[in-house]
């Protein structure tokens, strides 16, 4: 098997990077890249205590599944690559995305670690919101799914 | 007739529930949904930042997929409203 992708429900596990390291360890590779995306403290001066994420579940699993098929396909088809994001309240400092590429040279390895970052951030329907010191909340901007030319604001 | 719109993201301010029942004409579309939410948002919803979202959201039908502004609604169909993404 050559591809892991998960949607984590935080209360029930988190996400490991020792799993990761094991799934994509393999005698061929070269070069192992591992991208660890974490919920930090502080977003456009505000105070952060946590963030929750919000997903559709089938068609975040559905993306995943294309972005990493598409990044193998792009770059090279025998990297194993483990991808796993968080559903649900993450406080800060909590893992809430893995990626984990095994490649035969490190050139993929980076590049397909970064093609699934961006492909993710922008074509996987998952939401934040925000939670800060003072007791407020806020639901992310985001990038729209709806074709740029139709929008009319 | 009467549709589900599934929230998710920033429409869960629409209701405490995960689904929001609406009520629309027979053989309205994606365009005429939009109207309806806009309404909805300007009536209730008007201090929130969804100002934009009738405009900005897209919207899953059941096989998770985009559908257009001619994308037909039939009675009790549940569609899966997606505000703009933005997760890592």
């Amino acid at each position: 098997m050559t591809l892991h992708i998960t949607l984590v429900k935080i209360e029930e596990t988190k996400i490991s990077s020792d799993k990761a390291k094991k799934f994509i360890a393999s005698e061929k590779n070269g070069a192992e890249c591992i991208f660890v995306g974490k919920v930090r403290n502080e977003n456009a001066g505000k105070k952060v205590t946590g963030v929750t994420y919000d997903a559709h579940d089938q068609a975040v699993i559905k993306s995943f599944q294309s972005i990493c098929n598409n990044a193998k396909d792009k770059f090279d088809k025998n990297a194993k690559i483990f991808l796993e994001h968080v559903k649900g309240y993450a406080p800060v400092g909590e893992i809430s995305i893995l990626i984990a590429v095994g490649s035969g040279h490190r050139d993929e390895a980076f590049k397909i670690c970064r093609y699934i970052l961006e492909e993710v951030k922008h074509g996987s329907p998952i939401w934040k919101k925000e939670h800060y010191t003072d007791g407020k909340e806020e639901w992310l901007p985001g990038h729209s799914l709806r074709p740029k030319k139709e929008i009319k604001l | 007739m009467e549709i589900e719109l599934r929230l998710y993201g920033s429409s869960k301010i629409l209701s405490d529930k995960d689904a929001l029942k609406i009520e629309l004409p027979n053989n309205s579309n994606i365009e005429q949904l939009r109207e309806i939410l806009s309404k909805i948002i300007s009536k209730k919803h008007s201090k929130s930042n969804l100002k934009n979202l009738s405009k900005t959201a897209a919207f899953f039908s059941d096989k998770n997929e985009v559908v257009n502004d001619n994308y037909r609604l039939k009675d009790k169909e549940s569609i899966s409203i997606i505000p703009p993404i933005g997760g890592g």
